[in-house]
């Protein structure tokens, strides 16, 4: 337990200390060496060696324990710069809903002219691998667990690796500040758009309608199943059916048309309602109480917007 | 931790085993070949068999089992070094069976380790030696093999993976000599000393017929000698061994009682020879000399024969420095003990030899030294030499005087010794070394073993002992060069014997011999003579060693970090006037760009100069205006932040 405490003190007081902007760079300063189990094993394995061939004073045997020695410690050197220079210049995530898997991008860059293969980037549990070419830059993808809607704050980045020889570990960390935006997870089941306010006469075309609205003639790449066969059979041309569906041209989501619901779930519906909206190609717009309506609008613009504004609710 | 336990690709694990295999051959090399074999051929087959999938438990247990056996049975159960290396061998070559993860592989990785480590300790030669470094390099390729596995990385082609392994060693070289060189050692062992030596049967204590004959064929060196000053002409060759002068009718033996006994007085003729020995390891004390030495070096003494006995066995290659000079009068007088002793024989052998000594005696009267040139001319007369004489009967110098009439160094200085005692002239046995071959291009001499000689001494009134070397009278070819020259010398002239890639490799070893195998706490603490520093203790020692692997440590992180160096000029300059704002703590943050620190810095500590320094540097570097790069460079390593008080 004191030990753990020590351990997590002394990683407090690993540089860095809080958040900073992008980009951030490894210096020499940064980076932290210490044994692997396995360098643990080879190192007390070696003194075993040197003492063994020191007593006996068998000059070639202490001279292979010192070249093992020689070339175990010029390996720590080399793991220490295998990071040092070493630059996250951006990282980038789409939003996605809580629960799910949230890809995080970050951009790693280096100017050295040596290629840094087998780094490891870890984010507490997740873990990804990457392989930095010379002077060049690539991109590492971490795919973090999302659990709540709203900002998702990073925490210290490792980078860290055990090339070359695997007997050390060489890590710095990176601490973006850089929030990143958890949607709130939408409804699985639940009831269709509220079709409030509606326009009957108003209808669009929809594959998934019931109504036929009309034939026209085929269009290349349209279903093989919307063709008309009988219709067809009688003219020369292929013709299509054409379904549509009554939809009111716009929709309205309010916070307020769902009492009755606690917070959480009000906003999952919300959530869901904006997703199928979308999907449905359907202009809707969002009222939340306390904000200024969004929309009525379409498009993933607006989309983000209203899933943002129902993310960044107060938790409640 | 998940990835040390991660299965290992077929690739890594065809390294680990190639690795592991590589570091097991020099420890089997020395291993008895019988035990050897069967070390090797279930290792194969172990890690052919386990290829598809873990060995069964009851398999490897019976495996383990076998091996104990086989062990037990080839070395016995006595706990010892030979016994502990074969163990080793036989786990190593099991272990194979479990190779399954990363973490397997490293762990028999680490163990084969040992493997060459424990070679070492049986044998110090330069083939096990190459083995052994072989095995090193292999296992740190095997290790960066594992840790690409382990990072997830494509394997880097071979060549790759050769250069790194290739840059780890080097960088590492500079370190791992300083401390060879300067780590102290220890002058008496911390615990007991090994108990089979490294080193083969020395001259042995005894002489009794055909016992040479294993001697006699083996061409490894005995020591090497290197002269300071004039070396000795070839009949002046002699390295003086054991003396013996007990004699029971087969078997001549030392006698112990003249170990510890008082030197008698000798008068040494006006040439000395200095020289150093380099002396390969025996099991035994005895060392040579020159006929004769004139002191014991430290760590030795001499018998009352003039024999030169080290202190501690010599198991290990040893290095004396030494002065003989040839007697003039060695030991005018004889006690009547030491007289007793040198004309003692077995009552009941060899009475035809009796017999002719008699009658010999009555034919020249008093004259000692008569008689011994009767005896020499007779043998040059009427014997022959060959090492393929056979073994004598019950009288052994009847059958070798009256039947044979040829042999080699043992037959004839036993039987010419037999005579004079017979005759009333106190004689004796002395064994050593004759002859070498000068390596011409070390200027040193070697002497092997198959160089090894048995020759007399005759007690003469006023003269004391006096050398006298029967074989030489039938062969002097034989002794002064070495036998073997004679068969190989229908090409070669001169030195003879030994070709000349022969000469070069004998070179090298005594290299080796010089710079590593002999290097010990002694020679140490003489390290810096050269520097005038004669003897170092150790607290010197250890601060010499501090400053040199300090040095060594960042001679490595330049070596390595050099390749880090910003290659820009323009951008290396930039960033040093970077640093110098960043002691004040203003720092330039690496999101900001070079005018917006610029004037930040300006804002907080008027700086007009870095100002202009940063707009050109953006136009240099961005805008691509590249007027005078070379200037710009000079005015941002001239540039200093200003004193900073707000005006």
């Amino acid at each position: 337990m004191l030990l753990q405490g020590g351990a997590e003190r002394l990683l407090a007081m690993a540089q860095p200390r809080q958040p900073a902007p992008l980009p951030q760079r490894l210096d020499r300063r940064r980076i932290y060496v210490l044994p692997t189990p396995f360098g643990l094993f080879v190192g007390a394995l070696l003194a075993a060696m040197l003492l063994g061939a020191l007593n006996y004073n068998n000059n070639p045997a202490l001279l292979l324990a010192l070249l093992l020695a020689g070339a175990a410690i010029a390996s720590t050197l080399s793991a220490h710069l295998a990071l040092s220079g070493l630059t996250l210049e951006s990282l980038s995530a789409e939003p996605v809903p809580a629960g799910q898997p949230l890809r995080l991008r970050l951009t790693l860059s280096q100017r050295g002219h040596r290629s840094r293969p087998g780094l490891r980037v870890d984010h507490q549990a997740c873990r990804g691998w990457v392989h930095v070419p010379a002077e060049g830059r690539v991109e590492a993808e971490l795919h973090l667990p999302t659990e709540h809607r709203g900002w998702l704050d990073l925490q210290r980045i490792r980078v860290s690796t055990t090339q070359p020889l695997g007997l050390v570990r060489a890590w710095g960390w990176f601490w973006p500040e850089h929030p990143l935006l958890v949607y709130p997870q939408p409804e699985l089941h639940g009831p269709g758009l509220p079709e409030r306010g509606s326009d009957p006469l108003h209808s669009r075309l929809d594959p998934a309608g019931e109504e036929l609205h009309q034939l026209r003639a085929y269009r290349s790449g349209d279903a093989r199943r919307s063709i008309a066969w009988k219709h067809s059979a009688r003219r020369d041309t292929l013709l299509v059916r054409e379904y549509e569906k009554p939809v009111g041209i716009e929709v309205v989501l309010d916070w307020s048309d769902l009492p009755g619901l606690e917070t959480e779930r009000r906003i999952a519906r919300l959530a869901r309602w904006v997703d199928l909206a979308e999907q449905q190609g359907r202009r809707y717009s969002l009222r939340l109480p306390g904000q200024p309506p969004l929309g009525p609008a379409l498009g993933p613009a607006h989309h983000h917007a209203c899933l943002r504004a129902l993310a960044l609710l107060p938790h409640g | 931790m998940a990835e040390p336990t991660a299965l290992l690709d077929a690739q890594a694990r065809r390294w680990t085993l190639a690795s592991a295999g590589l570091a097991l051959l020099p420890l089997l090399l020395q291993l008895p070949t019988q035990l050897a074999t069967v070390i090797a051929a279930s290792a194969l087959l172990t890690a052919v068999v386990s290829r598809r999938g873990l060995l069964p438990a009851p398999v490897r247990l019976l495996l383990v089992l076998a091996m104990l056996a086989l062990i037990y049975l080839q070395l016995g159960a006595r706990p010892g070094r030979d016994t502990g290396c074969a163990l080793l061998a036989a786990m190593l070559a099991i272990k194979t069976s479990e190779l399954r993860s990363l973490r397997d592989a490293r762990s028999l990785l680490g163990f084969s380790l040992f493997a060459p480590f424990a070679a070492f300790l049986l044998d110090q030669g330069p083939l096990t030696t190459a083995l052994g470094a072989l095995a090193a390099v292999c296992a740190l390729l095997a290790l960066q093999r594992l840790a690409q596995a382990e990072g997830q990385a494509s394997p880097a082609p071979v060549r790759q993976q050769m250069q790194g392994v290739g840059r780890l060693v080097l960088l590492g070289l500079p370190l791992a000599l300083a401390t060879f060189w300067l780590f102290p050692r220890l002058s008496e062992p911390l615990w007991g000393l090994p108990e089979r030596a490294v080193g083969k049967p020395g001259l042995s204590d005894t002489l009794e017929p055909g016992q040479w004959l294993d001697l006699m064929a083996d061409d490894a060196p005995a020591f090497r000698v290197q002269f300071q000053g004039p070396a000795p002409t070839a009949v002046q060759r002699y390295w003086r061994g054991p003396v013996m002068s007990r004699f029971d009718g087969r078997r001549w033996e030392i006698d112990r009682s003249r170990e510890r006994a008082a030197l008698p007085a000798v008068q040494p003729r006006p040439v000395q020879w200095r020289y150093t020995l380099d002396y390969e390891p025996t099991e035994r004390r005895q060392l040579v000399a020159l006929d004769l030495p004139n002191a014991a070096p430290p760590g030795t003494h001499l018998t009352a024969d003039h024999s030169l006995l080290s202190d501690l066995p010599l198991a290990s290659l040893s290095r004396w420095t030494l002065q003989s000079s040839p007697p003039m009068v060695y030991a005018a007088e004889l006690s009547e003990p030491q007289r007793r002793q040198a004309l003692q024989l077995p009552e009941g052998f060899n009475p035809r030899t009796q017999a002719l000594a008699r009658q010999w005696r009555g034919e020249v009267g008093n004259d000692d030294a008569a008689l011994v040139e009767r005896t020499l001319a007779w043998i040059r007369a009427e014997f022959t030499y060959s090492i393929d004489a056979p073994l004598p009967g019950r009288d052994t110098a009847d059958d070798f005087l009256f039947k044979q009439k040829v042999g080699f160094c043992e037959h004839y200085s036993s039987a010419f010794v037999i005579l004079m005692r017979n005759a009333g002239i106190p004689a004796r046995v002395v064994t050593g070394f004759a002859g070498g071959i000068r390596n011409p291009i070390g200027d040193y001499w070697v002497v092997r073993r198959m160089d090894a000689h048995a020759w007399a001494e005759v007690w003469l009134p006023q003269r004391g002992w006096v050398r006298v070397d029967p074989t030489a009278a039938v062969a002097p070819e034989r002794i002064l060069d070495t036998l073997d020259d004679q068969l190989g010398a229908q090409g070669a002239a001169g030195d003879g014997g030994w070709s000349q890639t022969g000469q070069a490799l004998d070179w090298l070893r005594r290299g080796w011999n010089d710079l590593v195998l002999s290097y010990d706490a002694k020679r140490q603490r003489t390290l810096l003579r050269p520097f005038g520093v004669d003897a170092l203790d150790s607290g010197q020692l250890v601060a010499v060693l501090v400053l040199l692997v300090g040095g060594a440590l960042g001679l490595m992180a330049w070596l390595l970090a050099r390749g880090e160096r910003e290659r820009d000029p323009l951008l290396r300059a930039w960033h040093q006037l970077g640093r110098r704002y960043a002691r004040l703590g203003l720092a330039r943050e690496p999101y900001e760009p070079a005018q917006a620190w610029a004037e930040r810095v300006h804002a907080q500590r008027p700086d007009p100069g870095l100002l202009a320094l940063s707009a050109r540097f953006v136009a240099a570097r961005y805008a691509g205006a590249r007027h005078d790069p070379a200037s710009l460079r000079g005015d941002l390593r001239r540039h200093r932040p200003t004193s900073g008080a707000p005006s």
